[in-house]
């Protein structure tokens, strides 16, 4: 390694910063036999304001897979969206997304 | 079972005993006891024990506030049942701020109902039904039932607006079709 290349390298580090980002949270609804899909459907709608287009496509992705990552972000906003669709009886959790 | 539209709300009529005891149930499944009610109603959120602990302080007892409040909301419209003109069946409005409430509250019936049946998803299939006990047959019709109401408060099935809720009168009222008969109606698929 070149002096110049090493004094670049401890610049670098030293500026680097101190702290790290939280990292996002995944809102993730999973499949059930017995809710109604257009009431998934119209619980998207309603609790992350999306378009009925976007909500369909989630809820069936929900019933085709088994599962739907709907909303990805910040932890407290999460825990309120699974919050909300939980009051509507979604099968829902919350995981941190890894690094 | 029909359904029409009025001003105030949505009319559900020509609702026999079944059907009423079936409707009656729904608040007392919201606030059941029962631990896979509680399981299903208020689900294990979190993968980190320290993560879901955290849940359970701070969410879990607002949603349950949320449902004890919704079960009260759901039983003031059930004490207003009444008596469809002669016949020995009975109506119901769910006015139109009660709808959103009323859409939760059928959903976490039909969920108690599904796990206090042992039931699963292949009985709610066509041919599932002669698979389940007697017990579990009783509990899908249930949930179709409730399922049925549901449907309409989502929109799932065309019903003409018939003005105010004053101008309906019971006794005139066609129960072979002069509202819409949902026995003729095809149900949608449940997710």
């Amino acid at each position: 390694m070149s002096a110049r290349a090493a004094t670049k390298e401890a610049t670098e580090t030293k500026t680097a910063p101190k702290t790290s980002l939280a990292p996002p949270w995944n809102v993730i609804v999973h499949d059930d036999p017995v809710t109604l899909m257009t009431y998934v459907t119209k619980v998207f709608m309603q609790v992350f304001g999306y378009p009925q287009e976007r909500a369909h496509r989630l809820m069936m992705e929900v019933h085709k897979s088994g599962r739907s990552v709907v909303w990805t972000g910040a932890r407290e906003q999460a825990e309120l969206y699974v919050q909300k669709l939980q009051a509507h009886h979604l099968l829902t959790s919350l995981e941190v997304v890894d690094a | 079972m029909w359904a029409g539209r009025v001003d105030e709300g949505y009319v559900f009529g020509g609702l026999s005993a079944g059907c009423v005891e079936t409707l009656k149930g729904v608040p007392m499944l919201l606030e059941s006891a029962d631990v896979r009610v509680r399981e299903r109603l208020l689900p294990e959120t979190c993968t980190d024990g320290d993560d879901e602990e955290h849940w359970r302080r701070h969410a879990v007892p607002e949603l349950e506030r949320l449902f004890a409040s919704r079960a009260q909301l759901v039983r003031r419209d059930l004490a207003g049942l009444r008596k469809l003109g002669k016949s020995d069946t009975q109506l119901l409005l769910i006015p139109n701020q009660h709808v959103n409430a009323w859409l939760a509250a059928l959903n976490a019936a039909r969920l108690a109902l599904y796990v206090l049946n042992d039931l699963k998803a292949s009985h709610l299939e066509a041919d599932g039904f002669a698979a389940a006990t007697a017990k579990q047959q009783e509990a899908i019709l249930r949930i179709h039932v409730l399922a049925e109401v549901q449907s309409v408060l989502l929109g799932d099935y065309e019903i003409e607006s018939g003005g105010p809720m004053e101008s309906l009168d019971p006794d005139r009222i066609d129960l072979d079709g002069d509202l819409d008969d949902l026995d003729d109606v095809t149900r949608p698929d449940p997710e």
